[in-house]
């Protein structure tokens, strides 16, 4: 793996975004939005629960930490379609650049923009509703570790659809993450999920992480047993996703990347 | 010495027995300084060829060898070597061409990274092009950047796939001088498509033919147009137009009329006699001009068959 031609992709993202009203609004407005919206509507339920209700900061801290898991996995499926949508592909791995130096590529640009996105959103909370989701400070790194890697195996997953089939899938890009969202609880407790759909959550590693968000913002301590099952199936599905991924390059590769377009 | 070796490359779309088969068995060299020209028509091949030599599709069968190094194990090292501009293939729109000039710089780890972007933009005249976003290119700038890409590396083998496609005239002679000069001063391999048969005809060394997956020609521009036996003779008749084309249908030739000029298609050797019999009948021409068979007419002679 050479440094120089991770670095070349990185800027390569990084004029991309700077020239793309889309990718800013996407880093920008959108979390605007859903913080205004939500938060509004939790302020106004507020006001029929108890006194010491915290509504809104557990609203406000679930958008927060779902911007992490949906940048992760949003920087790699929609950086690929870029490439696709530019017909660059070629020009990019009939270069020496590895695949694999594409994937850290896109891991450090889904970083690098959802504590962009992350940091901004945050900022606008504090702002609109006085919300101080980090106070814990620390001990919410775990948590966002966590989400992060929910979005790389969710990413990769989508990655490998598109590269199989093409753009007429891309619509997984914008959709396939939010097959997790029901039963990832991110607004609500899981003891409001129908057993059936507890049971679908025990598998889903962001239900852990919310579910734990949720007892540190409440009760001020980690429930370390959530952190290591989310880790655990997090590994399992990111280490099966990328297996998947490398799978469909290879066969892109046997019908030619020129037909990805 | 040979820079590029292709030996038995197969290529098939889809199951053993029933799929496509796209490339057979083909193998080709390739020298060190030299220009190859890959021709064939549409669906013959070419660019199936071309995307298994730059590693963006796996051969079904066969081995691809730059600089004796196999490309199915030594990939990282052989791109990092060569480079290429396809007609099917764009940089990124949104970016700049000074920006995708960069990113590329880095890509291939140029050392003198300014020294050589600003060469490349003297070279193909990109100074007023440098904040202008892909997009906004018209087709000929596009190539010229294309190009630019194409060299930014000091590649010793270049896939060049209608490189003056969308140029102006002068433009484009000046890319062939520059291609050919960049083959005399540094002993540039090329491997160069082109529907542009006169173009073939100048600046190739060797044509390699390909027809349905097959390479069914190997020689120079001239000895293939020579495997061409029909030639053209064209005549302004002053008087006889009718006696000609009578004579014409005698000896059961192919013509045609553009304007006052009749357009005769027959062999070279046939010629003086054909001549000889339309004075021997009074007609009268003011202008002669006999065109050889050319590259092009080898072309057309493929694509006849392939119908």
């Amino acid at each position: 793996m050479k440094i120089n031609r991770i670095y070349a992709m990185v800027l390569r993202y990084f004029y991309y975004f700077r020239h793309s009203l889309d990718r800013m609004s996407d880093a920008f407005y959108w979390p605007t939005v859903d913080l205004l919206l939500w938060g509004l509507t939790s302020a106004y339920f507020k006001q029929y629960t108890p006194l010491n209700s915290k509504v809104i900061l557990m609203i406000v801290s679930g958008i927060l930490l779902w911007i992490v898991v949906w940048r992760g996995q949003y920087e790699i499926t929609v950086n690929l379609l870029e490439e696709i949508w530019n017909r660059n592909l070629i020009n990019l791995f009939g270069s020496p650049l590895k695949f694999s130096e594409w994937i850290v590529t896109v891991l450090i640009v889904g970083i690098i923009k959802a504590f962009l996105s992350l940091g901004f959103a945050i900022i606008i909370a504090f702002l609109l509703y006085r919300v101080k989701i980090f106070y814990l400070g620390f001990y919410f790194l775990p948590f966002i570790f966590l989400l992060i890697i929910t979005g790389w195996w969710v990413g990769f997953l989508v990655a490998g659809v598109i590269l199989r089939f093409g753009t007429k899938v891309q619509t997984f890009a914008w959709t396939a993450i939010m097959i997790i969202a029901p039963f990832s609880a991110i607004y609500y407790p899981l003891s409001v999920l129908p057993p059936w759909a507890q049971k679908v959550a025990a598998f889903v590693p962001t239900s852990y992480v919310f579910e734990g968000a949720r007892k540190l913002l409440n009760q001020g301590k980690v429930d370390y047993l959530d952190l290591i099952f989310s880790f655990i199936l997090n590994i399992i599905y990111l280490l099966l996703a990328l297996v998947f991924l490398r799978q469909s390059y290879k066969k892109v590769l046997n019908k030619g990347l020129i037909k990805v377009f | 010495m040979d820079i590029l070796q292709v030996k038995n490359l197969t290529k098939r779309f889809g199951p053993a027995d029933s799929g496509f088969l796209a490339v057979d068995n083909v193998s080709f060299s390739l020298k060190e300084g030299e220009i190859l020209g890959l021709l064939g028509p549409n669906g013959a091949g070419k660019t199936t060829t071309i995307q298994m030599l730059l590693g963006v599709l796996t051969p079904t069968a066969g081995d691809i060898f730059y600089f004796g190094k196999n490309l199915k194990t030594a990939r990282e090292e052989i791109l990092t070597e060569i480079n290429f501009s396809l007609t099917d293939v764009n940089l990124p729109w949104d970016l700049t061409v000074k920006e995708n000039l960069t990113f590329l710089s880095y890509l291939y780890q140029i050392d003198d990274r300014k020294k050589r972007l600003n060469k490349l933009i003297d070279i193909f005249n990109l100074y007023q092009l440098l904040d202008l976003q892909i997009q906004d290119l018209s087709a000929g700038q596009r190539t010229r950047v294309n190009l630019a890409k194409a060299f930014i590396n000091f590649p010793r083998v270049l896939l060049l796939d209608e490189p003056t496609a969308s140029l102006d005239p002068d433009i484009a002679n000046y890319i062939r001088q520059f291609i050919l000069n960049e083959r005399k001063q540094f002993k540039v391999s090329l491997i160069f498509t082109s529907h542009n048969m006169a173009e073939v005809e100048e600046i190739c060394d060797r044509v390699i033919f390909i027809n349905k997956g097959k390479i069914i020609a190997d020689d120079t521009p001239e000895n293939l147009a020579r495997t061409i036996e029909i030639s053209h003779l064209t005549l302004l008749v002053k008087d006889g137009l009718k006696r000609t084309i009578e004579e014409c249908q005698k000896n059961q030739l192919l013509y045609r009329l553009e304007g006052r000029y009749i357009i005769v298609d027959l062999k070279e050797r046939q010629i003086p006699n054909f001549l000889k019999t339309l004075i021997d009948r009074g007609v009268f021409y003011d202008e002669i001009a006999i065109d050889k068979p050319s590259l092009e007419d080898y072309f057309l002679e493929v694509a006849k068959r392939k119908k």
